[in-house]
């Protein structure tokens, strides 16, 4: 079941639009700094963009960082919101349910083939981000500097990198189950998605807002920058494991709710 | 419900003689359904659909299924498309990919809702041989259709279905027994009721209905009274006529909370 | 304003014999020794009116700010402020400090002085509290309660100080009962209400940490730069070249004191939480600043000068006969009001 889900995911040519079109932006960031050698001004763009223009074994950090507030987080609720819903719509849900593909099994199903497609995507952009800085950028061969000035090897970097990866991952799982548990509330794929979106910009803006500041440290968007905690020296830790954390409490909590939702649910459509 | 998509709210539904929803794993695989027309995901080609569908779920031999795939694709007549994407598909050939999918893993029940939608004359004609075929072979078909013709040519028993409710099942030849009355054709339906009185039970222009179940008896008597006759035949209930008689309303008229007829 | 935070903040001795204090204080002020690695988040509730050169100094007391530290002892410790996007981190060792900034990817060497504006970790409570505790007389002492602060047990140390012209109301320091450490500080004008300074320890522990994780090592890549004092403070510490101010003894009933090492041209009054100090601005400084200050919301404008007040911490530059005078400081208007008016000899 997990491997006919992760077929369909990726023999659809749209998973693949949405991982080229995510990766876009990065690379024209890229190619704008290379062309302008003109670096964001201290303190101001994403994370780690300053830092490319002398090193570019960052950049694949920096395309993450890119895509982090917005298209990754967009790419993952379209995908997630279309897992239910989107059967639902097509009307092959009602096919896959009488095949029997179980409810649980489908929905465990989706909910990995999701998972892939998060880190896949997230390793595509790191990975067209390390093509892109290798080629366009200096590269330092002796390694970086960390944020808290220390220096590190290129191999420290590259599985602190792959650690990001990792991190970043999970903290798009939120966003997922989100979409996910809307996807079994709803025919439509969209309104799912939008939904998942509605929640995010919600936690996004709850954040800067210092009368929420009560409920902040649940908001899913919270510790999602955490990952650049992984480049100080030493690593601090405690935001991360508390991203982490947070992002299973919501995944437990909403696919559990998607879960009870969809496997009572009546299949009319 | 009988395929575990609706949820039951009270009583118990059996399936092959195992209760649904709590048996479905054991007993959909051997069931094959076409519900409210076919879908399937158009950028995937026709065998992708298929092999997809049949790896989704249990009883789907892995080993077999290319070979099963070549079958059905043969039986409905989709063999020269199947690598082309189901987008490209016409409204029939979307129908004969749902049935494939249906006979995939050669069901005991055939579950169908109007398996001859948007099929051309040729079309309808191919699947009905190929159902009564699977029904010689000793497949089930339970068959769902506004189409009376179609239910005539093919079923054996029928139920029908009045707002949500099994108003009737029996066997078609039972419903539609001769009555033990011989309709008469003739330009003068007025003389049979003179000729034969008390036997007439009703006239209408150009033909009269008589008791008695021997057409022979009722032309030899008819002719000794010099009435014409063109034609003679056992009377027998048209299907429609069953049905209008079982079936208070039509489903699509709402006067109150509708529900649906079918058959 | 800005001046007045120096002397709050980073002139105190470290520590005062010769006064008594209660136990918990002494054993506040003597855990200099104590080693430990933490993680602490600041909250200022101080807005200042200042121009941009100290922005920094602004948002350390309006902002919040979060820091890891780690400290061996004096002058062996290193405290990082973490934000989402970058790191400053402040290495000291014997003889000054390396500040390293991520963003501008450049480290600065700066020398131990006896005046320096306030900096995050003078924010870190254990710094803040034995800093706020250590002139604190037994008079203005009392204990309050209990609470667990980063998972540990802390135990509440009020000062309220006994000066009329304090403008701070009270300060609060939770002291960890194991080792004395400040764990928690909070500072409050004398309206109370939200605190002004909240810094508080998040987690704790009391392990030495290792020598390579304070040291600091200049990266390769980066620029190095020498210390340097803000413009303001350069000007204020000079004073003018000929000016006739002369600084009393007292003022407004708070005593001059004597800074080692801090220029003679500055005066400071006061002790404990209550300071005032006093120092002549040239023309080009003070003309900026007093747009600013009378442009600000609640500002004080008549006769004297123009003065105003944020949170506890009272600035007021006066018009003297040679030019103006700038009087910061934990007191309250009329006090800076007061001093104005002995210092220049005019009627209010």
């Amino acid at each position: 079941m997990i491997a006919v889900e992760l077929r369909k995911l990726f023999r659809r040519p749209r998973t693949w639009v949405t991982i080229g079109m995510l990766n876009a932006l990065p690379v024209l960031v890229a190619v704008l700094l290379a062309v302008t050698d003109l670096a964001p001004r201290p303190g101001e763009g994403p994370v780690f963009l300053s830092a490319v223009l002398t090193n570019g074994t960052l950049y694949p950090l920096a395309a993450l960082a890119i895509v982090l507030p917005l298209f990754l987080p967009i790419a993952v609720s379209v995908v997630a919101g279309e897992a239910i819903a989107g059967e639902a719509q097509a009307g092959t849900l009602r096919y896959l349910l009488a095949r029997p593909a179980g409810r649980t099994r489908l929905l465990v199903a989706k909910l990995v083939s999701v998972i892939a497609f998060v880190l896949v995507t997230v390793v595509v952009v790191a990975a067209v981000g390390y093509v892109v800085g290798q080629l366009l950028f200096d590269v330092q061969p002796i390694g970086g500097t960390t944020l808290s000035g220390t220096t590190i090897t290129p191999e420290q970097i590259a599985w602190r990198t792959v650690l990001a990866i990792g991190y970043i991952t999970v903290s798009m799982l939120g966003v997922a189950a989100f979409a996910l548990f809307f996807s079994t509330l709803t025919d439509s794929p969209l309104a799912a998605a939008l939904g998942a979106l509605a929640v995010l910009i919600a936690s996004s803006l709850l954040f800067t807002l210092d009368a929420a500041s009560s409920f902040a440290p649940y908001l899913p968007t919270r510790y999602w920058l955490a990952f650049v905690d992984l480049f100080r020296e030493p690593v601090l830790w405690r935001d991360i494991v508390r991203g982490i954390g947070l992002q299973a409490v919501y995944v437990v909590v909403l696919v559990s709710a998607a879960w009870a939702n969809f496997t009572t649910k009546d299949i009319t459509s | 419900m009988l395929l575990g998509l609706v949820l039951p709210t009270e009583g118990e539904v059996q399936l092959l003689g195992e209760p649904m929803p709590t048996r479905a794993r054991r007993v959909l695989p051997r069931v094959g359904a076409l519900i409210e027309g076919p879908a399937h995901y158009g950028h995937l080609s026709a065998r992708a659909n298929l092999s997809l569908l049949d790896a989704a779920g249990p009883g789907g031999s892995r080993r077999t299924r290319t070979a099963r795939i070549d079958t059905v694709l043969e039986q409905v007549g989709l063999a020269g498309v199947g690598r082309r994407p189901v987008k490209d598909f016409s409204l029939g050939m979307r129908q004969r990919l749902g049935l494939g999918a249906a006979l995939l893993r050669r069901p005991e029940l055939l579950v169908l809702d109007e398996p001859t939608n948007g099929l051309d004359p040729q079309g309808i004609h191919e699947i009905r041989d190929l159902l009564l075929e699977l029904n010689r072979a000793g497949t089930t078909v339970f068959l769902s259709s506004h189409l009376l013709a179609e239910v005539e040519q093919l079923c054996t028993r029928v139920g029908v279905l009045d707002r949500g409710r099994l108003v009737l099942q029996d066997q078609l030849a039972t419903l539609t027994a001769p009555t033990g009355a011989t309709v008469v054709e003739t330009p003068d339906a007025d003389r049979v009721r003179a000729a034969l009185d008390g036997r007439v039970l009703r006239t209408s222009v150009g033909r009269a209905v008589v008791r008695g179940a021997d057409p022979a008896e009722v032309n030899a008597a008819l002719v000794a009274a010099g009435v014409p006759v063109t034609g003679l035949a056992l009377e027998r209930p048209t299907l429609e006529e069953v049905v209008l008689a079982a079936a208070s309303t039509s489903a699509d008229r709402v006067d109150a909370p509708g529900e649906r007829s079918r058959r | 304003m800005l001046l007045a935070l120096p002397p709050l903040i980073g002139a105190l001795p470290a520590s005062d014999a010769g006064t008594s204090a209660a136990d918990l204080r002494r054993a506040a002020l003597d855990s200099t020794g104590v080693a430990f690695a933490g993680y602490a988040q600041a909250a200022g509730g101080l807005a200042l009116p200042v121009g941009e050169q100290l922005t920094g100094v602004a948002d350390l007391l309006s902002d919040r700010t979060t820091m890891r530290t780690w400290y061996r002892g004096v002058g062996d410790w290193r405290v990082d402020v973490v934000s989402p996007t970058g790191e400053t981190g402040v290495h000291a060792d014997a003889s000054g400090t390396w500040t390293w900034d991520y963003v501008a990817n450049a480290a600065t060497r700066t020398a131990d002085t006896a005046l320096a504006l306030p900096s995050a970790p003078d924010l870190l409570p254990s710094a803040l509290g034995r800093r706020l505790l250590s002139e604190a007389g037994d008079a203005e002492l009392s204990r309050f309660g209990a609470d667990r602060v980063a998972g540990r047990d802390a135990l509440g140390l009020r000062v309220v100080p006994a000066e009329e012209s304090a403008s701070v109301g009270r300060v609060d320091v939770w002291v960890d009962a194991a080792s004395g450490l400040p764990l928690r500080v909070q500072v409050f004008g004398a309206a109370g209400g939200e605190p002004a300074v909240d810094t508080s320890f998040l987690e704790l522990d009391l392990t030495t940490p290792p020598a390579e994780v304070v040291d600091f090592a200049v990266p390769a890549a980066a620029g190095i730069r020498e210390g340097q004092a803000p413009q303001l403070l350069l000007a204020a510490t000079r004073g003018t070249r000929d000016s006739t101010l002369v600084l009393p003894a007292a003022l407004a009933g708070l005593d001059r004191r004597t800074i080692e090492g801090a220029p003679a041209r500055v005066g400071v009054y006061g002790r404990g939480v209550t300071l005032l100090t006093v120092g002549a601005l040239p023309g080009r400084a003070s003309d900026g600043l007093r747009t600013a200050l009378a442009g600000a919301p609640g500002a004080v404008v008549d006769d004297l000068g123009v003065r105003i007040a944020a949170g506890p911490l009272g600035l007021m530059l006066a018009d003297g006969p040679d030019g103006a005078v700038l009087l910061t400081g934990t007191v309250t208007l009329d006090a800076l009001a007061a001093a104005a008016t002995e210092l220049t000899g005019e009627a209010p």
